[in-house]
């Protein structure tokens, strides 16, 4: 987003447009593609004009009854993990909602354990064994007007995010924790509130982190960054 | 017994969600409440389904994805973000992300493969609304401008987009050199667009 546009494209550029937005490409060449998406103005207009097209294609397929078994299944799950909450709802966007924020979809195993967690924070808080001492570090935010602090209580961190623009078109926000040099991927998936505000809690421990980072990354997150981190939190 | 409902301090019945916008929904669902998925699911389980068995071709199969890709949706509402489109285009680009991964653990010589097994076109009873129509002249729009594309070109976007064939493998199933793949999907998107009105000039 912030590389300058090439006048021009590459050579051949604009052959993989197409494959891309139909999912054809390898996931190499799907990196490498995104990379040149970045630098070419006429490949992501192209892609901005292919994309709906194959948005559209779902609905070209003959229509079926999803099965009520399937539903009662589905629901039945969402009603119990509803109520493994405690009945308390996540909290609105902008309050501190703690974990339950950074859930990616295909970590079934979560739901529970993030939920295990909210409460155990909560009931500590409650009893008052929790470490008191929180420590609020300024963030560096490579974004004007955008500002962010951690807070960090413990080994556990909470990073507050205003005035952050929405991240690019099929884009997200990752969290990553730096550890000896290195940038480690977490389940944190974040988008910003229309007013720019977030609050994301650090999964896991901060223990010999050095620093939290935020990128922008691909929707469902990448493995390792694939930009600049648009936020850095010094721990050490 | 605990109501979803009313947790939220207001006093949303469920007919009142059923008339909430999918964005409206979605910020409930971001916040636990299993009564707004539920309508949500409602609005969009048979396009979900009707995806997974068109690319998976297989009722059990289809059923697996559709299930982990609305647990995911529940799961993770805070990355649906309004500005990718809308919650119906979010939910089917995770059921066929789930689709291909699960076709991507078969061998590349049962990809691709449509079966008519269990066809039912059917009138969708739940939602007879405008929208319901206008979903539905869409389709027919988009099944027209797919069925008059060159035979040649609807069947290499249908390979890579249901089947989940990279354009290597769509290459070489057909015995056809690679360049001529990516030109013929390009081609064939090309003119879907243009056959569609454009949507594409709304974007950019």
């Amino acid at each position: 987003m912030s590389a300058m546009d090439a006048p021009e494209g590459r050579a051949g550029c604009g052959e993989d447009t197409a494959a891309y937005a139909l999912g054809a490409l390898s996931e190499q060449e799907a990196s490498s593609f995104e990379e040149h998406l970045r630098t070419c103005a006429r490949c992501r207009e192209e892609l901005a004009a292919l994309q709906p097209v194959v948005d559209a294609l779902p609905s070209a397929v003959p229509q079926r009854t999803a099965p009520a078994e399937l539903r009662g299944r589905v629901l039945a799950t969402v009603r119990s993990e509803a109520e493994l909450r405690g009945g308390r709802e996540r909290p609105e966007l902008g309050a501190p909602p703690g974990r339950a924020r950074s859930w990616r979809p295909w970590r079934l195993a979560w739901a529970g354990l993030a939920v295990a967690a909210v409460s155990a924070a909560i009931a500590l808080a409650i009893a008052g064994n929790e470490p008191t001492h929180t420590r609020v570090i300024s963030a560096h935010a490579g974004i004007p007007g955008t500002r962010a602090v951690l807070r960090v209580t413990g080994n556990r961190g909470q990073l507050r995010i205003a005035g952050m623009p929405q991240a690019p078109r099929g884009h997200v926000y990752e969290l990553w924790i730096e550890r000896d040099g290195a940038a480690q991927p977490t389940d944190a998936l974040f988008t910003v509130s229309s007013t720019g505000r977030a609050s994301v809690g650090v999964p896991g421990s901060l223990k010999g982190a050095s620093a939290v980072m935020v990128t922008a990354e691909p929707l469902g997150g990448s493995a390792q960054p694939t930009g600049a981190p648009v936020i850095v939190a010094r721990v050490g | 017994m605990f109501n979803p409902l009313r947790s939220s301090g207001g006093e949303r019945s469920a007919a009142h969600l059923r008339v909430l916008a999918d964005e409206e929904l979605m910020q409930l669902v971001y916040r636990g409440n299993a009564a707004a998925f539920e309508v949500v699911y409602d609005r969009h389980a048979d396009a979900a389904y009707s995806l997974a068995m068109r690319m998976c071709g297989q009722r059990s199969l289809a059923e697996d994805v559709v299930q982990e890709s609305f647990l995911s949706l529940w799961r993770s509402g805070a990355r649906y973000d309004r500005n990718r489109g809308s919650v119906r285009t979010w939910t089917l680009g995770i059921v066929h992300n789930r689709a291909i991964d699960a076709l991507r653990r078969r061998a590349v010589r049962d990809r691709g493969v449509v079966t008519d097994e269990g066809i039912e076109e059917r009138v969708p009873a739940r939602e007879r609304t405008e929208l319901e129509f206008a979903r539905r002249d869409e389709a027919r729009e988009i099944r027209e401008a797919l069925e008059r594309l060159p035979r040649e070109q609807s069947h290499v976007i249908a390979l890579a987009y249901f089947g989940g064939l990279t354009h290597s493998e769509i290459a070489e199933k057909l015995g056809t050199p690679i360049g001529t793949v990516k030109g013929r999907m390009r081609l064939g998107l090309e003119k879907m667009r243009a056959a569609l009105g454009e949507p594409g000039e709304v974007m950019g």
